[in-house]
Protein backbone atom coordinates (compact mmCIF):
# COMPACT_ATOMS: atom_id res chain seq x y z
CA UNK A 1 0.00 0.00 0.00
CA UNK A 2 2.76 2.38 0.89
CA UNK A 3 4.66 2.00 -2.32
CA UNK A 4 1.44 2.73 -4.08
CA UNK A 5 1.21 5.94 -2.43
CA UNK A 6 4.48 6.60 -3.57
CA UNK A 7 4.36 6.01 -6.89
CA UNK A 8 0.97 8.04 -7.04
CA UNK A 9 2.81 10.47 -5.13
CA UNK A 10 6.23 10.47 -7.83
CA UNK A 11 3.16 10.67 -10.90
CA UNK A 12 1.98 13.76 -9.22
CA UNK A 13 5.13 15.46 -8.82
CA UNK A 14 6.12 14.49 -12.18
CA UNK A 15 2.92 15.33 -14.00
CA UNK A 16 3.23 18.91 -11.98
CA UNK A 17 6.68 19.28 -13.63
CA UNK A 18 5.82 18.39 -16.98
CA UNK A 19 3.02 21.20 -17.31
CA UNK A 20 5.51 23.57 -15.85
CA UNK A 21 7.84 22.39 -18.50
CA UNK A 22 5.20 22.16 -21.18
CA UNK A 23 4.14 26.36 -20.37
CA UNK A 24 7.54 27.10 -20.13
CA UNK A 25 8.27 25.13 -23.40
CA UNK A 26 5.87 27.18 -25.10
CA UNK A 27 6.55 30.37 -23.75
CA UNK A 28 9.97 30.43 -24.98
CA UNK A 29 9.26 29.18 -28.06
CA UNK A 30 6.69 32.03 -28.87
CA UNK A 31 8.99 34.50 -27.16
CA UNK A 32 11.69 33.36 -29.89
CA UNK A 33 9.25 33.85 -33.00
CA UNK A 34 8.43 37.49 -32.22
CA UNK A 35 11.86 38.31 -31.41
CA UNK A 36 12.77 37.13 -34.62
CA UNK A 37 10.23 39.22 -36.74
CA UNK A 38 11.73 42.07 -35.41
CA UNK A 39 15.06 41.46 -35.85
CA UNK A 40 14.10 40.94 -39.68
CA UNK A 41 13.45 44.68 -39.44
CA UNK A 42 10.91 44.19 -41.94
CA UNK A 43 7.87 44.98 -40.15
CA UNK A 44 7.25 47.93 -42.66
CA UNK A 45 7.37 48.33 -46.41
CA UNK A 46 6.72 51.60 -48.32
CA UNK A 47 6.07 51.39 -52.05
CA UNK A 48 6.77 54.15 -54.69
CA UNK A 49 3.68 55.75 -55.94
CA UNK A 50 3.95 53.14 -59.88
CA UNK A 51 3.89 50.05 -57.94
CA UNK A 52 1.54 47.25 -59.23
CA UNK A 53 -0.22 47.67 -55.96
CA UNK A 54 -1.46 51.32 -56.41
CA UNK A 55 -2.33 50.57 -60.08
CA UNK A 56 -4.25 47.61 -58.46
CA UNK A 57 -6.61 49.30 -56.96
CA UNK A 58 -7.95 51.44 -59.41
CA UNK A 59 -9.37 48.49 -61.02
CA UNK A 60 -10.67 47.45 -57.70
CA UNK A 61 -14.79 46.73 -57.42
CA UNK A 62 -14.80 48.52 -53.80
CA UNK A 63 -13.05 51.18 -54.97
CA UNK A 64 -14.55 54.57 -53.67
CA UNK A 65 -14.23 57.58 -55.83
CA UNK A 66 -15.57 59.91 -53.41
CA UNK A 67 -12.66 58.77 -50.88
CA UNK A 68 -9.74 60.23 -53.44
CA UNK A 69 -8.74 63.39 -52.79
CA UNK A 70 -5.94 63.59 -55.19
CA UNK A 71 -8.44 62.16 -58.76
CA UNK A 72 -10.76 64.88 -57.49
CA UNK A 73 -8.61 67.30 -57.72
CA UNK A 74 -6.77 66.52 -60.90
CA UNK A 75 -10.43 66.49 -62.31
CA UNK A 76 -12.28 69.44 -60.93
CA UNK A 77 -9.06 71.27 -60.23
CA UNK A 78 -8.72 71.80 -64.05
CA UNK A 79 -11.51 73.43 -64.94
CA UNK A 80 -12.36 75.43 -61.66
CA UNK A 81 -9.43 76.09 -59.53
CA UNK A 82 -10.96 74.40 -57.08
CA UNK A 83 -12.08 71.92 -55.07
CA UNK A 84 -14.49 71.73 -51.93
CA UNK A 85 -15.63 68.91 -50.01
CA UNK A 86 -17.87 69.78 -46.61
CA UNK A 87 -18.80 67.63 -43.80
CA UNK A 88 -16.41 64.38 -42.82
CA UNK A 89 -16.58 61.80 -45.51
CA UNK A 90 -16.42 58.37 -43.57
CA UNK A 91 -20.28 60.05 -41.83
CA UNK A 92 -21.80 60.24 -45.19
CA UNK A 93 -23.44 63.30 -44.06
CA UNK A 94 -23.55 66.91 -43.39
CA UNK A 95 -24.27 66.65 -39.60
CA UNK A 96 -23.98 69.83 -37.88
CA UNK A 97 -22.15 69.99 -34.57
CA UNK A 98 -23.49 71.35 -31.57
CA UNK A 99 -22.52 72.65 -28.49
CA UNK A 100 -25.01 73.78 -25.11
CA UNK A 101 -24.32 74.99 -21.67
CA UNK A 102 -27.02 75.01 -19.59
CA UNK A 103 -26.06 77.95 -17.37
CA UNK A 104 -23.76 80.89 -18.68
CA UNK A 105 -24.55 82.60 -15.46
CA UNK A 106 -23.25 80.60 -12.47
CA UNK A 107 -23.86 82.11 -9.30
CA UNK A 108 -21.17 81.29 -6.50
CA UNK A 109 -23.41 82.87 -3.54
CA UNK A 110 -22.15 84.66 -1.20
CA UNK A 111 -18.53 83.78 0.00
CA UNK A 112 -17.71 82.79 3.69
CA UNK A 113 -14.66 82.32 4.82
CA UNK A 114 -13.44 78.27 5.04
CA UNK A 115 -16.88 77.53 3.61
CA UNK A 116 -16.14 75.94 -0.06
CA UNK A 117 -19.01 77.32 -1.99
CA UNK A 118 -19.72 75.31 -5.55
CA UNK A 119 -22.06 75.55 -8.67
CA UNK A 120 -22.47 74.00 -11.59
CA UNK A 121 -23.43 73.75 -15.37
CA UNK A 122 -23.81 71.10 -17.95
CA UNK A 123 -21.71 71.27 -21.05
CA UNK A 124 -23.98 69.32 -24.23
CA UNK A 125 -22.38 68.40 -27.42
CA UNK A 126 -23.83 66.57 -30.51
CA UNK A 127 -22.71 65.73 -33.55
CA UNK A 128 -25.04 63.14 -34.98
CA UNK A 129 -24.28 59.20 -35.24
CA UNK A 130 -20.26 59.74 -34.72
CA UNK A 131 -17.54 61.81 -35.23
CA UNK A 132 -14.74 63.39 -33.19
CA UNK A 133 -14.85 66.72 -30.74
CA UNK A 134 -12.97 69.00 -27.85
CA UNK A 135 -14.18 70.90 -25.89
CA UNK A 136 -11.55 73.20 -24.31
CA UNK A 137 -11.74 75.70 -21.06
CA UNK A 138 -9.93 79.12 -19.66
CA UNK A 139 -10.32 81.75 -17.63
CA UNK A 140 -9.77 85.10 -18.49
CA UNK A 141 -8.15 86.44 -15.51
CA UNK A 142 -8.64 84.73 -12.00
CA UNK A 143 -11.84 85.45 -9.83
CA UNK A 144 -11.72 89.21 -9.27
CA UNK A 145 -13.18 92.48 -7.93
CA UNK A 146 -13.45 95.30 -9.98
CA UNK A 147 -10.92 97.07 -7.77
CA UNK A 148 -8.54 94.46 -8.40
CA UNK A 149 -8.86 92.24 -5.41
CA UNK A 150 -8.46 88.45 -6.65
CA UNK A 151 -9.13 84.74 -5.75
CA UNK A 152 -6.10 82.76 -6.23
CA UNK A 153 -6.51 79.55 -8.61
CA UNK A 154 -5.90 76.36 -6.64
CA UNK A 155 -3.42 74.39 -5.81
CA UNK A 156 -5.98 71.73 -4.17
CA UNK A 157 -5.00 70.16 -0.85
CA UNK A 158 -1.75 71.08 -1.62
CA UNK A 159 1.83 68.54 -1.53
CA UNK A 160 0.99 65.36 -2.65
CA UNK A 161 -2.21 66.31 -3.59
CA UNK A 162 -1.54 69.41 -5.47
CA UNK A 163 -3.54 69.93 -8.83
CA UNK A 164 -2.12 71.31 -11.42
CA UNK A 165 -3.88 72.44 -14.95
CA UNK A 166 -3.72 69.83 -16.23
CA UNK A 167 -4.17 67.00 -13.13
CA UNK A 168 -7.03 66.81 -10.93
CA UNK A 169 -6.02 66.02 -7.18
CA UNK A 170 -8.39 65.77 -3.80
CA UNK A 171 -9.44 69.36 -2.58
CA UNK A 172 -11.23 68.28 0.75
CA UNK A 173 -9.49 70.33 3.39
CA UNK A 174 -11.47 73.79 4.12
CA UNK A 175 -8.33 75.59 4.69
CA UNK A 176 -7.19 74.92 1.28
CA UNK A 177 -8.21 78.19 -0.82
CA UNK A 178 -8.85 79.14 -4.43
CA UNK A 179 -10.90 78.72 -7.45
CA UNK A 180 -11.14 75.25 -9.13
CA UNK A 181 -13.66 72.69 -10.94
CA UNK A 182 -14.58 68.91 -10.87
CA UNK A 183 -15.79 67.48 -14.10
CA UNK A 184 -18.48 64.40 -14.31
CA UNK A 185 -20.00 62.49 -16.90
CA UNK A 186 -19.10 61.96 -20.26
CA UNK A 187 -16.33 62.08 -22.16
CA UNK A 188 -14.25 63.90 -19.42
CA UNK A 189 -10.42 63.84 -18.97
CA UNK A 190 -9.40 60.52 -16.65
CA UNK A 191 -7.98 61.64 -13.79
CA UNK A 192 -11.18 63.25 -12.61
CA UNK A 193 -13.55 61.82 -9.79
CA UNK A 194 -15.34 63.14 -6.80
CA UNK A 195 -13.81 65.59 -5.16
CA UNK A 196 -10.84 65.83 -7.61
CA UNK A 197 -10.53 69.39 -8.39
CA UNK A 198 -7.93 71.20 -10.90
CA UNK A 199 -7.45 75.10 -11.50
CA UNK A 200 -8.26 76.85 -14.65
CA UNK A 201 -5.47 77.48 -17.38
CA UNK A 202 -5.37 81.66 -16.73
CA UNK A 203 -5.14 83.80 -20.31
CA UNK A 204 -4.06 86.60 -18.69
CA UNK A 205 -0.77 84.90 -17.81
CA UNK A 206 -0.37 83.44 -21.13
CA UNK A 207 -1.46 80.09 -20.52
CA UNK A 208 -3.63 77.72 -22.85
CA UNK A 209 -6.66 76.45 -22.76
CA UNK A 210 -7.26 72.98 -21.48
CA UNK A 211 -9.50 70.10 -23.10
CA UNK A 212 -12.35 69.27 -20.47
CA UNK A 213 -14.23 66.90 -22.68
CA UNK A 214 -13.32 65.15 -25.80
CA UNK A 215 -14.51 61.77 -27.58
CA UNK A 216 -13.20 60.28 -31.03
CA UNK A 217 -17.27 58.83 -31.34
CA UNK A 218 -19.56 61.74 -29.84
CA UNK A 219 -22.45 60.66 -30.86
CA UNK A 220 -26.00 62.53 -29.33
CA UNK A 221 -26.05 64.29 -26.42
CA UNK A 222 -22.37 63.87 -24.86
CA UNK A 223 -23.36 65.82 -21.78
CA UNK A 224 -20.41 66.47 -18.41
CA UNK A 225 -21.10 68.59 -15.25
CA UNK A 226 -18.65 71.27 -14.35
CA UNK A 227 -18.94 72.12 -10.95
CA UNK A 228 -17.06 75.54 -10.03
CA UNK A 229 -15.55 75.17 -6.20
CA UNK A 230 -14.39 78.21 -4.77
CA UNK A 231 -13.13 78.57 -0.76
CA UNK A 232 -11.85 81.92 0.59
CA UNK A 233 -9.13 82.37 3.59
CA UNK A 234 -10.65 84.78 6.52
CA UNK A 235 -7.90 87.50 5.03
CA UNK A 236 -9.65 88.00 1.67
CA UNK A 237 -10.90 91.31 0.82
CA UNK A 238 -14.50 91.55 0.89
CA UNK A 239 -16.19 91.99 -2.88
CA UNK A 240 -17.83 90.90 -5.44
CA UNK A 241 -15.45 88.31 -7.77
CA UNK A 242 -16.07 87.84 -10.96
CA UNK A 243 -14.26 85.87 -14.40
CA UNK A 244 -15.52 84.87 -17.69
CA UNK A 245 -14.85 80.99 -18.68
CA UNK A 246 -14.25 80.52 -22.22
CA UNK A 247 -14.97 77.09 -23.54
CA UNK A 248 -14.49 76.41 -27.00
CA UNK A 249 -16.30 73.27 -28.83
CA UNK A 250 -14.35 72.02 -32.15
CA UNK A 251 -15.04 69.11 -34.13
CA UNK A 252 -11.79 67.62 -35.10
CA UNK A 253 -10.48 67.25 -38.62
CA UNK B 1 -60.99 110.41 17.56
CA UNK B 2 -57.41 109.85 19.00
CA UNK B 3 -57.89 105.84 17.93
CA UNK B 4 -59.04 106.57 14.56
CA UNK B 5 -56.37 108.51 13.63
CA UNK B 6 -53.53 105.75 15.12
CA UNK B 7 -55.68 103.27 13.03
CA UNK B 8 -54.93 105.74 9.79
CA UNK B 9 -51.25 105.89 10.45
CA UNK B 10 -51.13 101.80 10.49
CA UNK B 11 -52.53 101.64 7.60
CA UNK B 12 -50.55 104.47 5.69
CA UNK B 13 -47.21 102.80 7.10
CA UNK B 14 -48.76 98.95 6.06
CA UNK B 15 -48.80 100.93 2.61
CA UNK B 16 -46.01 102.10 2.48
CA UNK B 17 -43.92 98.69 4.25
CA UNK B 18 -45.85 96.91 0.89
CA UNK B 19 -44.84 99.49 -1.42
CA UNK B 20 -40.94 99.39 -0.36
CA UNK B 21 -41.56 95.84 -0.56
CA UNK B 22 -42.61 95.94 -4.48
CA UNK B 23 -40.07 98.26 -4.65
CA UNK B 24 -37.38 95.95 -3.17
CA UNK B 25 -37.97 92.83 -6.02
CA UNK B 26 -38.89 95.37 -8.48
CA UNK B 27 -35.26 97.40 -8.76
CA UNK B 28 -32.79 94.74 -7.50
CA UNK B 29 -30.83 92.82 -9.91
CA UNK B 30 -31.38 89.39 -10.61
CA UNK B 31 -28.75 86.87 -12.17
CA UNK B 32 -30.92 85.00 -14.86
CA UNK B 33 -29.99 81.72 -15.73
CA UNK B 34 -29.28 81.97 -19.36
CA UNK B 35 -28.60 78.75 -21.45
CA UNK B 36 -26.94 78.86 -24.53
CA UNK B 37 -27.19 76.32 -27.41
CA UNK B 38 -25.73 76.81 -30.64
CA UNK B 39 -25.09 74.44 -33.56
CA UNK B 40 -22.72 74.73 -36.93
CA UNK B 41 -23.06 73.48 -40.37
CA UNK B 42 -20.75 71.97 -42.36
CA UNK B 43 -18.51 70.83 -39.28
CA UNK B 44 -15.86 70.77 -41.87
CA UNK B 45 -14.42 72.33 -45.14
CA UNK B 46 -11.90 70.50 -47.32
CA UNK B 47 -10.41 72.69 -50.30
CA UNK B 48 -7.94 72.56 -53.00
CA UNK B 49 -7.41 76.15 -54.56
CA UNK B 50 -5.14 77.66 -57.00
CA UNK B 51 -3.30 81.23 -56.07
CA UNK B 52 -5.56 83.83 -57.15
CA UNK B 53 -8.83 82.41 -56.78
CA UNK B 54 -11.52 82.58 -54.24
CA UNK B 55 -14.61 80.31 -52.95
CA UNK B 56 -17.79 81.49 -50.97
CA UNK B 57 -18.66 78.66 -48.38
CA UNK B 58 -22.45 79.00 -46.25
CA UNK B 59 -22.33 78.27 -42.98
CA UNK B 60 -25.56 77.92 -40.94
CA UNK B 61 -25.31 79.11 -37.34
CA UNK B 62 -28.47 78.17 -35.16
CA UNK B 63 -29.53 79.11 -31.94
CA UNK B 64 -31.54 76.66 -29.49
CA UNK B 65 -31.22 78.41 -26.58
CA UNK B 66 -31.77 81.89 -25.29
CA UNK B 67 -31.48 85.33 -27.26
CA UNK B 68 -27.87 85.74 -27.81
CA UNK B 69 -25.16 88.58 -29.10
CA UNK B 70 -22.79 86.08 -31.23
CA UNK B 71 -19.67 87.72 -33.58
CA UNK B 72 -18.00 85.52 -36.09
CA UNK B 73 -13.66 85.22 -36.45
CA UNK B 74 -11.32 82.97 -38.33
CA UNK B 75 -8.41 82.00 -36.78
CA UNK B 76 -5.61 79.48 -37.48
CA UNK B 77 -5.10 76.13 -35.90
CA UNK B 78 -2.00 73.50 -35.62
CA UNK B 79 -2.90 69.93 -34.79
CA UNK B 80 -2.25 69.12 -30.81
CA UNK B 81 -1.39 65.96 -30.68
CA UNK B 82 -1.57 62.40 -32.42
CA UNK B 83 -5.45 61.94 -31.79
CA UNK B 84 -6.84 64.80 -33.67
CA UNK B 85 -6.75 66.93 -31.12
CA UNK B 86 -6.31 70.90 -32.37
CA UNK B 87 -4.72 74.07 -30.74
CA UNK B 88 -6.05 77.16 -32.17
CA UNK B 89 -3.82 80.15 -32.43
CA UNK B 90 -4.93 83.43 -31.36
CA UNK B 91 -4.58 85.40 -34.79
CA UNK B 92 -5.34 84.67 -38.15
CA UNK B 93 -1.82 83.48 -40.08
CA UNK B 94 -0.77 82.11 -43.80
CA UNK B 95 -2.02 84.24 -46.89
CA UNK B 96 -5.42 83.12 -47.13
CA UNK B 97 -7.64 85.97 -46.88
CA UNK B 98 -11.41 85.70 -45.63
CA UNK B 99 -14.53 88.01 -45.48
CA UNK B 100 -17.94 87.77 -45.23
CA UNK B 101 -20.57 87.93 -48.11
CA UNK B 102 -23.28 88.85 -45.76
CA UNK B 103 -24.28 92.25 -46.57
CA UNK B 104 -25.71 93.04 -43.21
CA UNK B 105 -22.70 91.10 -41.60
CA UNK B 106 -19.32 91.46 -40.76
CA UNK B 107 -16.15 89.10 -39.53
CA UNK B 108 -15.66 90.23 -35.82
CA UNK B 109 -19.20 92.31 -35.42
CA UNK B 110 -21.66 91.42 -33.01
CA UNK B 111 -24.78 90.48 -34.20
CA UNK B 112 -28.10 89.26 -32.48
CA UNK B 113 -29.89 85.93 -32.97
CA UNK B 114 -32.96 85.48 -31.32
CA UNK B 115 -34.47 81.74 -29.82
CA UNK B 116 -34.34 79.37 -32.73
CA UNK B 117 -32.94 81.79 -35.08
CA UNK B 118 -30.48 80.36 -38.05
CA UNK B 119 -27.56 83.09 -39.62
CA UNK B 120 -26.27 82.45 -42.65
CA UNK B 121 -22.98 83.04 -42.61
CA UNK B 122 -21.26 83.44 -46.16
CA UNK B 123 -17.55 83.25 -45.78
CA UNK B 124 -15.53 83.93 -48.70
CA UNK B 125 -11.75 82.04 -49.01
CA UNK B 126 -9.42 83.49 -50.92
CA UNK B 127 -5.98 82.70 -52.08
CA UNK B 128 -4.45 85.65 -53.01
CA UNK B 129 -2.21 85.31 -56.15
CA UNK B 130 1.34 84.49 -55.28
CA UNK B 131 0.14 82.57 -52.02
CA UNK B 132 2.89 80.05 -51.10
CA UNK B 133 1.66 75.94 -51.94
CA UNK B 134 1.03 74.15 -49.14
CA UNK B 135 -1.44 73.77 -46.80
CA UNK B 136 -2.93 76.44 -44.19
CA UNK B 137 -5.66 75.11 -41.57
CA UNK B 138 -7.95 77.25 -40.33
CA UNK B 139 -11.18 77.61 -37.40
CA UNK B 140 -14.20 79.56 -38.43
CA UNK B 141 -15.44 80.38 -34.90
CA UNK B 142 -18.58 81.79 -33.34
CA UNK B 143 -18.84 83.14 -29.95
CA UNK B 144 -21.23 84.75 -27.79
CA UNK B 145 -20.58 88.12 -25.90
CA UNK B 146 -21.33 87.60 -22.11
CA UNK B 147 -23.35 90.28 -20.53
CA UNK B 148 -21.18 91.95 -18.59
CA UNK B 149 -20.26 93.00 -15.18
CA UNK B 150 -23.05 91.86 -12.77
CA UNK B 151 -22.75 93.99 -9.84
CA UNK B 152 -23.51 92.39 -6.24
CA UNK B 153 -22.55 89.27 -6.95
CA UNK B 154 -19.71 86.46 -7.22
CA UNK B 155 -20.07 85.17 -10.43
CA UNK B 156 -18.26 82.59 -12.94
CA UNK B 157 -19.70 83.57 -16.59
CA UNK B 158 -19.53 81.46 -19.02
CA UNK B 159 -18.54 82.46 -22.90
CA UNK B 160 -19.60 79.84 -25.72
CA UNK B 161 -17.61 79.36 -28.71
CA UNK B 162 -18.69 76.96 -31.19
CA UNK B 163 -15.97 75.92 -34.15
CA UNK B 164 -15.81 74.64 -37.44
CA UNK B 165 -12.62 73.83 -38.95
CA UNK B 166 -11.19 74.47 -43.03
CA UNK B 167 -8.55 72.52 -44.12
CA UNK B 168 -6.84 74.27 -46.84
CA UNK B 169 -4.71 73.19 -50.03
CA UNK B 170 -3.04 75.67 -51.82
CA UNK B 171 -1.69 74.48 -55.44
CA UNK B 172 -1.21 75.36 -58.99
CA UNK B 173 -1.23 71.67 -60.54
CA UNK B 174 -3.89 69.86 -58.15
CA UNK B 175 -1.05 67.55 -57.32
CA UNK B 176 -0.81 66.65 -53.67
CA UNK B 177 2.30 65.60 -51.54
CA UNK B 178 1.73 62.15 -50.52
CA UNK B 179 4.81 61.27 -48.02
CA UNK B 180 2.76 58.73 -45.53
CA UNK B 181 4.94 56.34 -42.88
CA UNK B 182 3.83 53.93 -40.88
CA UNK B 183 5.29 55.15 -37.04
CA UNK B 184 3.94 51.97 -35.10
CA UNK B 185 1.86 48.78 -35.75
CA UNK B 186 1.31 46.76 -33.10
CA UNK B 187 -0.38 45.21 -30.39
CA UNK B 188 -0.56 46.99 -26.39
CA UNK B 189 1.07 44.27 -23.98
CA UNK B 190 2.40 44.87 -20.99
CA UNK B 191 4.10 41.48 -20.86
CA UNK B 192 7.72 41.91 -20.79
CA UNK B 193 10.74 39.64 -19.96
CA UNK B 194 14.27 40.79 -19.39
CA UNK B 195 12.44 44.37 -20.16
CA UNK B 196 12.08 43.10 -23.45
CA UNK B 197 8.32 43.28 -25.29
CA UNK B 198 6.63 40.01 -26.23
CA UNK B 199 3.65 39.90 -27.60
CA UNK B 200 2.08 37.51 -25.60
CA UNK B 201 -1.99 37.30 -24.52
CA UNK B 202 -3.87 35.09 -22.40
CA UNK B 203 -6.62 33.80 -25.09
CA UNK B 204 -9.43 35.44 -23.13
CA UNK B 205 -7.33 38.70 -23.29
CA UNK B 206 -8.68 41.66 -25.10
CA UNK B 207 -6.19 42.63 -27.53
CA UNK B 208 -5.48 46.55 -28.03
CA UNK B 209 -3.91 47.36 -31.70
CA UNK B 210 -2.26 50.69 -32.41
CA UNK B 211 -1.53 51.87 -35.60
CA UNK B 212 -0.08 55.26 -35.85
CA UNK B 213 0.71 57.18 -39.53
CA UNK B 214 2.96 60.19 -40.26
CA UNK B 215 2.44 62.91 -43.00
CA UNK B 216 6.27 63.87 -43.75
CA UNK B 217 4.73 65.83 -46.74
CA UNK B 218 3.77 69.09 -47.17
CA UNK B 219 -0.55 68.20 -48.21
CA UNK B 220 -3.02 66.49 -45.80
CA UNK B 221 -3.47 62.53 -46.35
CA UNK B 222 -6.37 60.75 -45.90
CA UNK B 223 -6.11 57.54 -45.47
CA UNK B 224 -8.12 54.23 -46.73
CA UNK B 225 -7.31 50.42 -46.39
CA UNK B 226 -7.78 47.84 -43.61
CA UNK B 227 -6.32 46.04 -40.65
CA UNK B 228 -6.47 41.98 -41.01
CA UNK B 229 -5.87 39.51 -38.41
CA UNK B 230 -4.85 36.28 -39.86
CA UNK B 231 -4.73 32.75 -37.89
CA UNK B 232 -2.67 29.86 -38.06
CA UNK B 233 -5.08 28.29 -40.41
CA UNK B 234 -5.30 31.22 -42.97
CA UNK B 235 -8.88 32.50 -41.69
CA UNK B 236 -9.00 36.14 -41.35
CA UNK B 237 -11.26 38.75 -40.40
CA UNK B 238 -11.15 42.68 -41.78
CA UNK B 239 -11.30 46.15 -39.92
CA UNK B 240 -11.59 48.79 -42.57
CA UNK B 241 -9.80 52.01 -41.36
CA UNK B 242 -11.58 55.07 -40.70
CA UNK B 243 -10.36 57.96 -43.49
CA UNK B 244 -9.49 60.13 -41.14
CA UNK B 245 -7.90 63.71 -42.42
CA UNK B 246 -3.35 63.54 -41.04
CA UNK B 247 -2.49 67.29 -41.61
CA UNK B 248 0.89 67.88 -43.18
CA UNK B 249 3.69 67.20 -41.15
CA UNK B 250 2.24 65.44 -38.10
CA UNK B 251 1.56 61.80 -36.76
CA UNK B 252 -2.30 60.78 -36.23
CA UNK B 253 -3.32 57.46 -34.48
CA UNK B 254 -5.63 55.46 -36.91
CA UNK B 255 -8.77 54.53 -35.99
CA UNK B 256 -10.57 51.13 -37.24
CA UNK B 257 -14.73 50.50 -38.00
CA UNK B 258 -14.06 48.12 -34.37
CA UNK B 259 -12.13 50.80 -32.21
CA UNK B 260 -16.17 52.93 -32.76
CA UNK B 261 -17.91 50.05 -30.19
CA UNK B 262 -14.72 51.25 -27.70
CA UNK B 263 -17.33 51.85 -24.63
CA UNK B 264 -14.92 52.07 -22.15
CA UNK B 265 -12.73 55.47 -22.30
CA UNK B 266 -9.39 54.52 -22.77
CA UNK B 267 -6.25 56.55 -21.53
CA UNK B 268 -4.28 55.69 -24.39
CA UNK B 269 -5.30 55.76 -28.18
CA UNK B 270 -6.18 52.50 -29.64
CA UNK B 271 -6.88 51.81 -33.17
CA UNK B 272 -8.80 48.73 -32.33
CA UNK B 273 -9.55 45.99 -29.95
CA UNK B 274 -9.26 42.43 -30.61
CA UNK B 275 -11.66 40.44 -28.42
CA UNK B 276 -12.60 36.98 -28.52
CA UNK B 277 -10.75 33.21 -27.97
CA UNK B 278 -7.45 33.38 -29.69
CA UNK B 279 -5.77 30.25 -29.27
CA UNK B 280 -1.83 30.12 -31.23
CA UNK B 281 0.09 32.52 -33.46
CA UNK B 282 -2.43 35.28 -34.98
CA UNK B 283 -0.64 37.81 -37.96
CA UNK B 284 -1.75 41.33 -37.74
CA UNK B 285 -1.37 43.39 -41.33
CA UNK B 286 -2.62 46.75 -42.45
CA UNK B 287 -2.42 47.99 -46.35
CA UNK B 288 -3.07 51.52 -46.30
CA UNK B 289 -3.33 54.06 -49.56
CA UNK B 290 -4.30 57.86 -50.23
CA UNK B 291 -5.93 57.71 -53.34
CA UNK B 292 -4.84 57.16 -56.36
CA UNK B 293 -1.72 57.03 -57.84
CA UNK B 294 -0.90 57.36 -54.15
CA UNK B 295 1.82 54.93 -52.29
CA UNK B 296 0.06 51.98 -50.79
CA UNK B 297 2.38 51.48 -47.39
CA UNK B 298 2.45 47.75 -45.45
CA UNK B 299 3.10 46.84 -42.18
CA UNK B 300 2.59 43.70 -40.27
CA UNK B 301 2.94 42.63 -36.60
CA UNK B 302 2.38 39.38 -34.83
CA UNK B 303 0.95 37.80 -31.92
CA UNK B 304 0.60 34.61 -29.23
CA UNK B 305 -2.27 33.67 -27.33
CA UNK B 306 -2.39 30.64 -24.96
CA UNK B 307 -5.25 30.17 -22.39
CA UNK B 308 -2.04 30.78 -19.47
CA UNK B 309 -5.21 31.85 -16.41
CA UNK B 310 -7.19 28.32 -17.34
CA UNK B 311 -4.07 26.37 -17.42
CA UNK B 312 -2.91 27.60 -13.98
CA UNK B 313 -6.60 26.89 -12.89
CA UNK B 314 -6.39 23.37 -14.38
CA UNK B 315 -2.65 22.66 -12.53
CA UNK B 316 -4.23 24.00 -9.21
CA UNK B 317 -7.27 22.15 -9.72
CA UNK B 318 -5.14 18.80 -10.65
CA UNK B 319 -2.73 19.48 -7.28
CA UNK B 320 -5.64 19.80 -4.97
CA UNK B 321 -7.27 16.77 -6.89
CA UNK B 322 -3.73 14.87 -5.80
CA UNK B 323 -3.57 16.55 -2.79
CA UNK B 324 -6.57 15.09 -1.51
CA UNK B 325 -6.89 11.43 -3.05
CA UNK B 326 -3.50 11.23 -0.91
CA UNK B 327 -5.13 12.80 2.46
CA UNK B 328 -8.04 10.27 1.50
CA UNK B 329 -5.83 7.38 1.01
CA UNK B 330 -3.84 8.22 4.06
CA UNK B 331 -7.32 8.38 5.99
CA UNK B 332 -8.47 5.18 4.81
CA UNK B 333 -4.90 3.52 5.65
CA UNK B 334 -5.28 4.89 9.62
CA UNK B 335 -8.95 3.42 9.62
Amino acid sequence: MKTQIKNLKLKAISLFFLLIIFNFLFLIFNSDVVKAIDMESSRFRIESANTSSAAGNKSSASYKLSDTIGQIAAGEFSSTGYVVKAGFQYLHSIIPFKFSISNTNVDLGTLLPNTPSTAQTNLTVSFGSAGQYQVTAIEETPLKTFSGNSIPDTSCDGGAESCTESIAKNWTSNNAYGFGYNMSGDDIPTDFSTNKYRPFPDRSSNEQPVVVMSSTNVGKNRQATMTFKVNISPLQPVGNYQTIINFVATPSF
Amino acid sequence: MKNYSFKLKIKKDLILFLLLFLLLFTISKKVFSQQVSLSISPPLIETIIKPGKSIMIAYTIKNFGDPIYLKTKVVSFEPKDNQGNIRLKNDLQGPIRFELDNADLQLERPFFLRTGASQQILLRIRAPEGAPFGDYYYTLLAETIPSGNLDEKTITQAKATIGSNILITVTDSGIIEVKPKVVIFDVLNKFKIFNKKINLFDSFDKIPVLLILENKGKNLIKPEGEIILKDSFGNQIKYQIIPKNILAESQRVIEATESSKLTEPTQNPITLVLSGFFLGLYHLSTKINFGENSPTIFANTQFFSFPFKLTVIIIFLVILIIYLTKKLHQDEEID
